[in-house]
């Protein structure tokens, strides 16, 4: 890795992504990763580290990385830092950048193709709609109109 | 402090407490109230008898409540004065039904229980104010659990523990079995350098103090195994960096991260420590049979109570405010008043002998002449013109101004505490007072005379004479380019820029006007500058309401060390006088003139209904 393989920039990103404000502050005390339920069962998940990662730019590192989605935003590393980082609403501007840059994991990705294309997490078809009209239940169609809006995705189902 | 309770020139009032203060440097009268011993200090012989027979048991403060004291006690062994004292809160008594054991113990009969408060009144020439630090209370932090495990402990504990007089003679034990920790494991930064909880500031004490207390462990139990889990260690003192590497090389681990929280095993009572370990990126489970809270300092609740007395400023961290940080760190902006330790700050012991020497020193070349030589830049009030209305006393930053509006008393300006920012002569609405060495007439004469060619082309700056004039020097010296056009009235203070100097430049022709002062904060007249930015908002507003632009009235603060920040408002300045047309200040002019006039004929009108209203009164009198 080379200093010019980092993006200087990407710390002001998360900066100026709502929650990120306060990712400058943080002066490595590893309070965060000390207090952190995840970090002692999964390897390799490490608040601390994944800050100063921020802060040297290693975007891509940072972005491609799996271990962004792990937090159990159980706030007990805001509890205890004493520079205010916020660390969970820091984490919550990376993944939504990381979202953006086609980063998202593929099992949410995968819930908003099937959100996109039915409206429901579950497909209603013909054989359901016969289920319901035997249970005196009303037909229900699918409407995915306004999750496509929301998710901002092509009606045609498929990823914008 | 045996020396200076024996001192002769030194009268030391201990459980006492200062009532009020009042009056000015050389002249301070001070109330004290001596809070009743209930024993004769100069009888008490300090043999102890009384104590063997008292029946109260209560907490030792001073060994941090780890051991107990009786009712009648001493302080701490080394007290002065070496006598004995009652607490009188948990006292029985001297009824014989209920106690008074101890008066017929003493063989000396020091024992009084008629004793009462007293008050002493004492006329003083200067104050040192030395009202120390306390400590912080880790309680409220509930990941490392301080109360909930017993053996988690705050570093004046163990300050207590390993002190040869303290409650185990010296002996660290634990609380729970009594037995000496083989593993020892210290917090950093507990309560210091935090946003969240505690204070933002660092204590500057506690880093030395866990390696001091790393060394003491270490010499009383050298298998003692020591971990310190620090943020940062800074060891920034003369022969600091020295002790730290003794500390190392003794075996003691130092570990970059702090812990997230502290468990307890119940079976052991030991202590299970998680924290990652930053040189590493490992995230390490630690054991400790003992675990202690490097715990930081912050200003005692009191200091309010004395700040309010002598008039003092407090920094954001709460402690007291020195007049400069560098050139004047231990006077207070009050002439005659000066700090001593931690009252200023955190510090430690040296630093603290440094400062009270200082204050020392500072105090006797104030009182050693016997007279005080003032600067002759004073305010002074005419007591004819006088209307006695009391803005001057409420604006004054030193309380230096005296006005009873009851008895209708004019103003008079106390010239020892004036300290000359001029704020009372530019808010007086009566012009009865005179700034002396920056008079109206000295001003008015300088606006008339830059602005008496081409106004259109100057841009009129007044500059304060501690920051934004040095501002100017330091952007001049550093060969910084500005327009130069600019054109400067030096003033002492901000404050003492009056409406009517920025009106006379605008009707002059000044196409642009800059007051500018120290930032706020910085003022070197305690807090005069935010009387100029309430005058200037008042401007502003009136200004819009004449129908002039309030853009061409500008208000900054630039400190002596902004040499570039007065090249940038100069610029600044310079591209606003570029918008203003010879017309607008033609019109500027026209309304002012008005106004002016207008002003005129209201007056002329008061003045002749305060004549008539006499007249109006006789027939009915």
């Amino acid at each position: 890795m080379l200093l010019n393989d980092c993006d200087p920039g990407f710390k002001h990103q998360v900066a100026a992504e709502p929650g990120g404000q306060g990712i400058k502050a943080c002066f490595a005390c590893a309070a965060c990763t000390a207090r952190c339920p995840v970090a002692g069962h999964v390897e390799g998940y490490d608040p601390r580290r994944l800050i100063r990662l921020v802060l040297l730019g290693r975007r891509e590192e940072v972005l491609a990385s799996p271990l962004i989605w792990l937090c159990s935003t159980c706030y007990s590393c805001q509890e205890v830092c004493p520079q205010q980082v916020s660390f969970t609403e820091v984490l919550t501007a990376i993944k939504n950048i990381a979202a953006r840059a086609g980063y998202g994991p593929p099992a949410t990705e995968a819930v908003i193709d099937q959100l996109a294309a039915h409206g429901r997490l579950l497909e209603v078809g013909e054989f359901e709609n016969q289920r319901r009209t035997d249970l005196g239940l009303p037909e229900v169609a699918e409407a995915p109109a306004h999750f496509q809006k929301v998710l901002g995705v092509e009606p045609a189902g498929g990823k914008s | 402090m045996a020396d200076a309770g024996r001192h002769p020139n030194i009268t030391l009032l201990t459980n006492s407490e200062v009532t009020s203060a009042s009056g000015y440097v050389g002249n301070f009268e001070v109330r004290v109230v001596q809070k009743a011993r209930f024993v004769d200090e100069n009888t008490c012989t300090a043999c102890g008898d009384c104590v063997k027979v008292c029946p109260v048991v209560v907490p030792d403060e001073f060994n941090q409540g780890l051991s107990s004291r009786r009712a009648i006690y001493q302080p701490f062994p080394q007290a002065v004065p070496s006598a004995y004292v009652i607490d009188i809160e948990n006292c029985l008594g001297h009824d014989p039904i209920k106690c008074g054991k101890c008066m017929a113990e003493c063989d000396k009969k020091s024992i009084d229980f008629d004793m009462s408060d007293q008050e002493h009144v004492f006329k003083i020439g200067t104050i040192v104010v030395a009202t120390g630090m306390e400590v912080y209370d880790p309680s409220v932090l509930d990941e490392y659990g301080y109360t909930r495990h017993e053996n988690v402990l705050t570093s004046m504990e163990l300050e207590r523990l390993i002190n040869a007089g303290g409650p185990s003679q010296g002996e660290v034990i634990r609380m729970t079995d009594r037995k000496v920790p083989r593993s020892v494991a210290f917090i950093q930064c507990v309560g210091s350098r935090s946003l969240r909880r505690g204070n933002p500031y660092c204590s500057n004490i506690c880093c030395m103090n866990t390696i001091k207390a790393t060394l003491q462990l270490k010499e009383h139990y050298p298998d003692i195994e020591i971990k310190v889990f620090y943020i940062d260690i800074r060891a920034f003192g003369k022969g600091f960096e020295e002790m730290f590497r003794r500390s190392r090389g003794l075996g003691v681990r130092y570990i970059r991260g702090l812990p997230g929280a502290i468990q307890e095993d119940p079976a052991t009572g030991d202590l299970i420590l998680t924290a990652e370990n930053t040189a590493t990126n490992q995230l390490e489970t630690h054991r400790a049979e003992m675990v202690i809270l490097s715990v930081g300092v912050h200003p005692p609740e009191e200091m309010k109570v004395v700040q309010e007395m002598l008039t003092l400023q407090r920094h954001a961290d709460g402690f007291y405010l020195e007049a400069h940080p560098k050139l004047e760190p231990v006077d207070s902006a009050t002439r005659g008043i000066f700090f001593a330790g931690c009252a200023e700050g955190p510090k430690d012991i040296k630093e603290a002998v440094t400062q009270a020497s200082a204050a020392a020193a500072r105090a006797i070349r104030l009182m050693n002449p016997g007279k005080l030589t003032v600067e002759a830049i004073t305010a002074e009030v005419d007591s004819h013109k006088c209307t006695i209305c009391g803005i001057c006393a409420k604006v004054c930053p030193y309380n230096a101004i005296e006005v009873d509006k009851r008895s209708g008393t004019p103003a008079h300006v106390n010239s020892a505490a004036c300290a000359g920012c001029g704020t009372c002569a530019a808010e007086c609405p009566a012009e009865a007072i005179t700034m002396h060495h920056f008079t109206d007439r000295q001003i008015n004469g300088q606006i008339d005379a830059l602005l008496d060619s081409d106004p259109m082309d100057r841009i009129l700056v007044f500059a304060c004479n501690w920051c934004s004039y040095a501002g100017a020097d330091f952007a001049g010296v550093s060969r910084l380019q500005y327009p130069a056009n600019t054109r400067l009235i030096r003033t002492m203070c901000s404050g003492r820029v009056s409406q009517k100097f920025v009106w006379r430049a605008f009707e002059q022709g000044a196409p642009v006007v800059l007051v500018s002062g120290c930032h706020i904060g910085d003022c070197h007249y305690i807090n005069a500058n935010h009387w100029t930015e309430k005058r200037l908002k008042r401007m502003w507003k009136k200004m819009e309401k004449l129908g002039l632009r309030p853009e061409r009235l500008q208000l900054e603060w630039i400190s002596a060390a902004e040499g570039i920040r007065f090249q940038e408002v100069m610029d600044k300045m310079e591209r606003l006088r570029r918008e203003v047309t010879p017309d607008e200040v033609a019109k500027t002019q026209r309304i002012l003139a008005a106004q002016r006039e207008k002003e005129a004929a209201k007056a002329a009108a008061k003045a002749a209904k305060a004549v008539a209203v006499p007249e109006d009164a006789r027939p009915s009198a």
